[in-house]
């Protein structure tokens, strides 16, 4: 079977950021991800403590090279500096590569 | 000697036991946590009890009376909010993000402390209007939607001067800066407007209207009976988060920390005394004040978080969760209560001008 190389964008970071996470995945015309609610520990003390708003998500996102640059730019220049936030790349394979 | 009797008793109730049971839960790293489903029921179940009360007290009443408190609400909201970012940009020398956030924060009203409160007076035997319910609903976003405006109108002002400073003449990245601003503005109300808290309230004081007390009696057991047995549940809640930030309360600061128990005493005040020259009850009195005196600490982080994200959420939940909110239900509501109980016996004003400068001295 025949694999095709595609970029999975992996974007944990408190619920509150998955909004505009989302709103810049729409701007690059990617409709697809999957959001899934995670605990942890990090640079901001643990999270998913109490307040519901205070809970961390993770986003996962598959796409070609050539959006990532520019989402991957766009995610650090605007929540960077404001939200807890942690963001990775890596190389996945996908047998339908007209899905991305 | 009266308010120190009645804080003490009010310490004992339920309500107040059940949160510092909660605070000592978590103090002493106790695994004991309120199921997330139930913890996010219960605020929606207390929106719609005081939904329900709000809207069959005005079937009762009419509207006609609402107008003025509600109109009266809003200004004091919006004065307060002004006066509180004063406050903490001048005196705090907080940064222009966390002043307007802190400041909305603190204009904005919190449903629990109202639910609280209701129950307060439940305790003492004494009613308030129905149509303070209403108030909740309008009071929830003005707030905050003036703190975004004129935090936004600030963050143009700077992009202007700076844009100014480097090219003159060229407009056009300023003008989608103020388009920018009113996206997000409108973005705003219609998010909290169409938020669950509004939705739930606002619905259930029209059902409420329509079934009126007839229609609620198949409902009471659930409404009015279990209302402040819920809210002793949501308490236990309440204290293992506010424990579980004990710690955070160092990072507020001693002028923080003062800011949170000052400002809901003067806002309280104020608001008991208008809502009396307004001709309202006793206990519709104390609630007034109450609202007034609140911070919200769930709605709020979610606006905030969104339309002001420069902001330090660990400052305004913090303070709000966890000085103003135990504050509120244990010391200034007794207080409130007494003041409100003053001036609504007869020559009210004399005395409460001899009991402040007696507090003084």
């Amino acid at each position: 079977m025949k694999l095709y190389n595609v970029k999975l964008l992996t974007i944990t970071c408190e619920i509150l950021a998955q909004k505009n996470i989302i709103e810049i995945l729409g701007k690059h015309d990617i409709t697809g991800y999957t959001t899934y609610e995670v605990d942890g520990n990090g640079a901001r003390g643990i999270r998913g403590q109490g307040l519901k708003t205070e809970k961390n998500v993770k986003v996962e996102v598959i796409m070609r090279e050539e959006k990532l640059q520019d989402v991957v730019e766009e995610i650090s220049r605007t929540l960077f500096a404001n939200f807890a936030i942690v963001l990775y790349v890596s190389d996945v394979g996908v047998v339908r590569t007209e899905k991305f | 000697m009266e308010i120190l009797q009645l804080i003490q008793s009010n310490l004992l109730t339920p309500i107040i036991l059940f949160f510092l049971f909660g605070i000592i839960a978590a103090r002493i790293k106790s695994d004991l946590k309120i199921p997330e489903a139930i913890s996010e029921f219960l605020p929606i179940y207390l929106l719609a009890a005081i939904g329900l009360h709000g809207g069959i007290e005005m079937r009762n009443t009419g509207f006609e009376n609402m107008l003025i408190p509600m109109l009266v609400a809003i200004g004091l909201s919006l004065l307060f909010t002004l006066n509180h970012y004063q406050i903490l940009r001048r005196l705090g020398k907080f940064n222009i993000f966390d002043s307007y956030a802190l400041a909305s924060t603190y204009g904005a009203v919190g449903a629990v402390t109202f639910s609280v409160g209701l129950s307060f007076l439940k305790n003492q035997g004494v009613t308030s209007e129905g149509y303070l319910a209403a108030v909740l609903a309008v009071l929830e976003p003005v707030a905050f939607i003036m703190a975004i405006f004129l935090t936004n109108m600030a963050v143009s002002k700077q992009i202007r001067q700076k844009k100014e400073s480097v090219s003159k003449g060229d407009t056009s990245g300023l003008d989608m800066g103020i388009q920018e601003t009113k996206t997000k503005l409108s973005q705003v109300l219609h998010d909290s407007v169409t938020g669950k808290a509004i939705v739930i309230l606002l619905g259930s004081i029209v059902i409420g209207y329509i079934i009126g007390e007839d229609g609620f009696s198949s409902i009471r057991i659930v409404f009015d009976e279990m209302f402040t047995g819920a809210i002793v549940i949501f308490m236990i809640e309440m204290g293992i988060i506010a424990g579980q930030r004990l710690e955070d309360i160092k990072k507020v600061g001693v002028f923080l920390t003062a800011f949170a128990i000052i400002m809901p005493t003067f806002n309280g005040i104020i608001g008991v005394l208008v809502a009396t020259a307004m001709g309202l009850s006793l206990g519709g009195a104390v609630m007034f004040g109450l609202l007034l005196a609140s911070a919200s600490f769930i709605a709020a982080p979610a606006v905030l978080r969104h339309s002001i994200p420069q902001a330090k959420p660990s400052l305004y939940i913090t303070s709000a969760l966890g000085i103003t909110f135990p504050y509120n239900i244990i010391i200034l509501l007794p207080i409130m209560f007494t003041i409100s109980t003053l001036v609504h016996s007869g020559e009210g004003s004399v005395d409460l001008f001899h009991y402040i400068t007696k507090g003084w001295i």
